[in-house]
């Protein structure tokens, strides 16, 4: 009776909070429409500068065929190098292809590239990428004109690539679980922190203490809405994937909510050991801003891990976000069962034991 | 059989010492006073008591059961009223009501003859968010949610401080009425007026209790006889006074002085006649009989 009451109260303040109900509808809403389209690592509309010392047909075809790949836009073709240096000097150039003027020479030869290639790596991914995708066009260009004049190469090797889970490589499918995994997080970690430190800040918890009620069935009653919203918002998400860009989860949905679990556990201790040592909502949303900058930058959503310096790699292990994006993403994508990312589970049920018994060994009944 | 007793309690934060071996005897039914200024430790007596806090030494009794030991039975029979207002805002005067007798295992329905009177005047406003009630009516409401499990014992702690002249005289007419149904009240307040409506108090400062018992009782004990002075330059008397012999002390009391002296050897005569010779003619003295915050001073300098 009295956990019906206390978990009725927790919903009827939750709805009557001015932000928090809208949050969980436009929270799956902005998770699934918006962020995969601003997140995305994919690089386009790179601004092209050409500096065509050959204008022949030639090279008229190459810059075609760089314009047509869909990743740049030639904003113009320079007469001189200084001309687009200075265009990269002002930012209106990202990439500046400069080609010789005896190109269809060298390329009827064979011999060395005849073409030139310039940077701006200001933005350093951008400009790699950039880099890389403008010495495709090229090498394929080259092929093409290679192979369509000189049939008699024998050791001619073709590289196709096919990906795997991903088939069109398309990276708002990869950021889908990943994004599930950054709202789970938040609304099942720091929400409940928050509002129990809030009742710490207005000294209701002080009315509550010379209650009966056992502290423990109080926090517990203000962590359950919490994990209510978490299910519905991964159901949302995955609900809305599946209706607007046709997404669907290659493995067991059931595995995703087992994992989800698994996660609330480890977030619930986290957002207890915050509540914890802080007396006021700064202090919480101080440490919760830490905790969740560390846990996002060394999770592998965003980075991935492999590249990341021996340290840095070493430190992730203790993250629980590394888990449970891995979780997600090996199920959501690639149809992984339990059994196949067991170690995740392991990973996050042991981070989960230790920050459960550090929440509850920190927490005293009587000051 | 004291129905609240606490035993030589000390409390300290760090090197502060909050509470040095208080003790502390109430009878069932009356209400007592804890009266002492800001700081002196009346909340930490209360938060041990109503066995929200540790403390170092001692040992308390509310109802028989041991703070430290039994404070789960305690918490069944106490209504705690802290100093501020810490009720749910965004839940309305019903929902507050209902949520706090229900967490106590009771109902509102069943606790509604203890609060019926103060909570007929909240009545029109049931619907209302308790965040959007006037100060007057929190402290109603606040009160009515300490009783609405029929507690045998009402912790209230500062419950006038902010409160005005009006709704603090409403207040202690609703304890009284409290007192009446059979519930022990414990209240601290920093205003010494207020000690004349408990039937016994203890005075408190600096952790310490300094004196206990009936008003007349502490009043009775005062060991000097009282002048008051009054007059138009009335600083610079001050001065003049307290260098006098047989003069104990003399503090500023509104527009008057009190000036405690020896008794028998210093007359309302004498002073009368050295402020004439000071040039202080206009000045009036008279005898006057000590009032509670007299005897808070004069034990406040015995320390």
């Amino acid at each position: 009776m009295v956990w019906i009451y206390l978990l009725e109260k927790e919903f009827k303040q939750f709805f009557r909070d001015p932000g928090l109900p809208k949050m969980l509808i436009s929270f799956p809403l902005m998770m699934v429409l918006v962020f995969p389209f601003a997140v995305s690592m994919e690089v386009r509309n790179i601004n092209l500068v050409v500096v065509d010392n050959s204008c022949s047909v030639t090279s008229e075809r190459l810059i075609d065929k760089c314009v047509k790949s869909g990743y740049f836009r030639l904003v113009e073709k320079s007469s001189t190098p200084e001309r687009a240096q200075y265009l990269m000097d002002i930012n209106k150039a990202d990439a500046i292809l400069t080609i010789s003027s005896d190109l269809e020479k060298q390329l009827a030869f064979g011999e060395s590239l005849p073409v030139g290639i310039k940077v701006n790596t200001i933005n350093g991914s951008k400009g790699s990428i950039a880099a890389g995708y403008l010495s495709n066009c090229i090498s394929s260009f080259v092929a093409a004109e290679n192979s369509g004049e000189r049939l008699s190469a024998g050791n001619h090797i073709e590289v196709s690539t096919k990906f795997y889970y991903n088939k069109y490589m398309d990276y708002k499918v990869f950021m889908v679980p990943a994004l599930i995994v950054i709202a789970i997080t938040m609304i099942t970690g720091f929400f409940p922190a928050l509002n129990i430190v809030n009742e710490k800040e207005k000294g209701t918890i002080e009315q509550i203490n010379v209650t009966p009620i056992r502290r423990s069935t109080f926090i517990l009653c203000k962590l359950i809405p919490y994990w209510a919203v978490a299910f519905f918002i991964l159901s949302s998400c995955l609900f809305i994937a599946w209706i607007v860009f046709g997404y669907t989860c290659a493995g067991s949905i059931f595995t995703l909510f087992v994992f989800t679990g698994l996660h609330i556990m480890v977030t619930a201790g986290l957002g207890l050991l915050i509540s914890n040592y802080s007396d006021n909502a700064q202090q919480a949303m101080f440490m919760t801003w830490f905790f969740m900058m560390v846990f996002m930058l060394i999770s592998g959503i965003f980075t991935p891990i492999a590249s990341m310096p021996a340290w840095a790699q070493a430190i992730t292990y203790l993250n629980p976000l590394r888990y449970y994006a891995d979780a997600m993403r090996f199920v959501y994508l690639k149809g992984s069962t339990f059994f196949e990312v067991w170690y995740d589970a392991l990973g996050l049920f042991l981070i989960g034991v230790a920050m459960m018994s550090w929440a509850i060994l920190s927490y005293r009944k009587q000051e | 059989m004291y129905f609240i007793e606490a035993r030589n309690i000390s409390k300290g934060y760090g090197s502060f010492k909050a509470l040095d071996r208080v003790s502390l005897q109430v009878r069932k039914g009356e209400i007592y006073g804890i009266i002492g200024p800001d700081g002196a430790g009346k909340t930490t007596l209360f938060r041990i008591l109503t066995t929200l806090m540790l403390f170092d030494n001692g040992n308390a009794e509310v109802e028989g059961f041991d703070v430290v030991r039994d404070y789960v039975k305690i918490r069944r029979i106490i209504g705690y009223m802290p100093g501020h207002f810490s009720l749910y805002e965004d839940l309305s005067v019903e929902e507050n009501l209902d949520f706090f007798a229900t967490i106590f295992g009771s109902s509102v329905a069943a606790g509604y003859e203890t609060v019926r009177e103060i909570y007929s005047q909240l009545e029109p406003f049931r619907k209302r968010k308790a965040g959007k009630l006037s100060g007057g009516m929190k402290q109603k409401l606040a009160l009515c949610c300490a009783l609405i499990h029929k507690p045998s014992v009402l912790f209230l702690d500062e419950p006038t401080t902010g409160v005005d002249a009006i709704s603090r005289k409403e207040f202690w007419n609703m304890l009284e009425r409290i007192k009446a149904g059979g519930v022990t009240v414990l209240v601290s307040t920093p205003y010494m007026d207020e000690a004349l409506l408990c039937d016994r108090i203890s005075l408190i400062r600096q952790g310490r209790i300094i004196d206990s018992g009936t008003v007349d009782s502490i009043i009775e004990r005062y060991p000097y006889s009282l002048l008051a002075v009054s007059g138009e330059r009335i600083f610079p008397v001050l001065k003049i006074l307290r260098q006098l012999k047989g003069v104990v002390s003399c503090f500023a009391f509104g527009t008057e002085h009190h000036v405690a002296v020896c008794k028998e050897t210093v007359t309302v005569e004498n002073i009368r006649q050295i402020l004439v010779e000071n040039g202080f003619a206009d000045c009036a003295v008279r005898n006057i009989s000590p009032g509670i915050e007299d005897c808070f001073m004069q034990l406040a300098g015995k320390e």
